[in-house]
């Protein structure tokens, strides 16, 4: 009895930790944001890991020692999305597809949630760019939030802050 | 019996310059180039199909890069004002017609379904509006790789079709 007991409270422990976790993962946060950057940046390779950050009517993007400014003034649509990346990525990742019994393939169910920003703006000349960035859930409308306040635009006309309950029902989400 | 010898051999000898000047002819036979001395790339329109603004911009950027990989040297964005000086300039306007997001996951656990697909109505076209070649490109991601994957698989095949109907002068 007492074993069942433990058992039920063991269990009921883990699911409100199972529910705390992603509220914690999916709060603001403030500074330079860890970011993937996809595609786009003018003189940034394409998936240089670096951080974004929003300064001075800037949008910032850091990779290494080079970094790469976008005005907020040139910017004319901020759009976020979800999307997921494989929990076990990389070098390991590609390995594990080898692995007999299908391990790979299992090791493919473990998924984490990230969040896409993707930005178009015009440069000096009026020529159009595109630049696509993953980041942590929850971030990404914190930045669009931040480049809006400092003069970005946007044609999503939806509430900067309704967007990620939005964002869940766009095809911006794998399907599953 | 030396005679019907000669005469298999004559026959074999105009079959195989059939056979090799074939090919030679279906190049004589190919329509010339069009000169193109710039391409301006128009940024990717999807009013139809509802496409996620990632995908928009991957094909776009995928687009203008792989352009200039196949050996246009002066590729430009849309709305660039540089271009509105250049004679010959190629414009090239995209309409997406059909999106499949498909799925990495179910890709990389079945192999077999969760690929995604993507076809672009490509228009080549002058600046004032004649158009000059008109093409449906598509792009898929079957097994590997992301979804945005399939951006890239497009931007490769359409460049290949500029590549072969236009002529840049560097490139001549």
């Amino acid at each position: 009895m007492t074993s069942k007991s433990t058992t039920v409270l063991v269990a009921a422990a883990w699911l409100f930790i199972g529910l705390v976790i992603p509220v914690g993962n999916a709060q603001q946060v403030s500074g330079p944001v860890k970011v993937v950057q996809l595609t786009g940046l003018v003189g940034v390779k394409d998936n240089a890991k670096g951080t974004l950050s929003v300064e001075n009517g800037q949008l910032h993007f850091v990779h290494g020692k080079t970094s790469s400014d976008v005005s907020a003034s040139s910017i004319q649509d901020v759009v976020t999305g979800a999307d997921s990346q494989r929990a076990v990525g990389g070098t390991i990742g590609l390995m594990s597809m080898a692995a007999p019994y299908g391990g790979g393939r299992v090791l493919s169910l473990f998924r984490t949630k990230i969040d896409t920003l993707t930005v178009q703006y015009r440069d000096a000349d009026g020529g159009l760019h595109g630049a696509i960035f993953t980041m942590p859930v929850g971030t990404s409308e914190v930045i669009k939030k931040e480049l809006l306040a400092q003069g970005a635009h946007t044609t999503s006309d939806k509430e900067p802050g309704a967007a990620s309950s939005v964002s869940s029902s766009t095809p911006n989400k794998e399907q599953k | 019996m030396m005679k019907r010898i000669l005469n298999a051999g004559i026959r074999l000898f105009l079959l195989t310059v059939v056979f090799a000047a074939s090919p030679l002819l279906a190049q004589k036979n190919k329509p010339a180039k069009i000169k193109a001395a710039a391409l301006q790339v128009e940024m990717i329109e999807s009013d139809e199909i509802k496409l996620p603004a990632e995908f928009q911009v991957a094909l776009y950027e995928n687009l203008i890069r792989q352009l200039e990989k196949n050996g246009f040297s002066h590729v430009y964005r849309d709305g660039d004002r540089n271009a509105a000086s250049v004679a010959d300039l190629v414009v090239l306007h995209s309409t997406v017609r059909g999106f499949k997001a498909g799925s990495e996951k179910a890709r990389q656990v079945t192999t077999v379904s969760g690929a995604t697909s993507i076809t672009v109505h490509c228009q080549f076209s002058r600046q004032d509006g004649t158009s000059l070649l008109e093409r449906d490109v598509n792009g898929k991601v079957r097994f590997f790789g992301g979804n945005l994957r399939a951006t890239y698989d497009f931007a490769k095949k359409a460049a290949n079709v500029a590549h072969e109907n236009f002529s840049s002068p560097e490139r001549e």
